[in-house]
């Protein structure tokens, strides 16, 4: 049995996930959106991270982290860190599925299998 | 937040065509240095988390009442720094090296927030659970250990 009080707090902690997920997948697209051409040079490299922050996916990713942030500090206040940690591992899984879904990066069997035994872990880490 | 997740940053597509896979002990440094802040973010955020003492949410507004608390205590912005130097070890490294060896590395933190939180936090880990992490060391190394191919392309 899944311990009652840690139940509602699931949910959170999914809702987190994926706020991280879709700051992650927004981030991402802005960065695929640039073309950035490949270069060591530093000026170059700062020249782009400048370019990034002026891109409105960015700041709606930063909006997502931000809420992921307070999201994350309430369940913090109501959970053990270790259990709240553990279970927070599921964003993997759902960056797994969003970009496979959204950015159509192609998620290969091996992956899958990753993303199941996440899903088994947070089950039994969920079990007390 | 700022996570460890499947992203590579502008910095991690440097090097094209070439295989980024040799971890040199100054990159596993770093990693463990990730490690180590991911640890110290993860206990600065549970500590602010606390500060309000034990909060009931009854309604909407008390949500705010806690944020504004929780965000005045000195740790959260601790906890801020670090993650943000997270952020940037964490983009050098991938332009040093390989998701697929970085990520192994760095899924040490499931372990050692887990061990911080037993020392200094005063938490019970049962075996079970020890058990459940393990599963999720597991899935994090072989969802990233795919990535060997495409990561030099991107």
């Amino acid at each position: 049995m899944i311990r009652a009080d840690l139940f509602p707090i699931l949910y959170l902690i999914v809702l987190t996930s994926i706020c991280d997920t879709v700051n992650q997948l927004f981030l991402k697209s802005a960065i695929n959106s640039l073309n950035i051409s490949v270069s060591k040079n530093i000026f170059k490299v700062l020249f782009f991270m400048f370019k990034l922050l002026l891109t409105p996916r960015v700041w709606i990713s930063g909006i997502f982290a931000l809420l992921s942030l307070c999201i994350w500090l309430f369940i913090l206040s109501k959970v053990d860190l270790n259990y709240a940690f553990s279970a927070d591992s599921m964003h993997y899984v759902f960056i797994a599925f969003g970009s496979s879904l959204i950015l159509k990066e192609k998620v290969d069997l091996k992956r899958w299998l990753g993303t199941i035994c996440i899903v088994v872990g947070i089950i039994l880490v969920s079990l007390s | 937040m700022f996570k460890k997740g499947l992203l590579s940053l502008p910095g991690g597509s440097l090097p094209i065509n070439m295989l980024k896979k040799k971890l040199t002990l100054n990159i596993l440094l770093f990693l463990i240095l990730t490690d180590l802040l991911e640890t110290l973010t993860q206990y600065c955020f549970k500590k602010a988390a606390i500060s309000p003492g034990v909060f009931t949410v009854y309604k909407a507004a008390d949500i705010f009442v806690f944020l504004r608390m929780a965000f005045s205590s000195p740790y959260l912005w601790v906890g801020i720094i670090s993650a943000t130097m997270i952020f940037i070890t964490w983009s050098g490294i991938l332009a040093k090296i390989d998701l697929s060896v970085a990520v192994p590395v760095a899924s040490l933190s499931y372990i050692t927030v887990p061990l911080v939180s037993i020392i200094f936090l005063h938490e019970k880990v049962s075996l079970l659970r020890w058990g459940g992490i393990f599963f999720i060391l597991v899935g994090v190394i072989s969802v990233s250990l795919s990535t060997k191919d495409k990561e030099s392309l991107s």
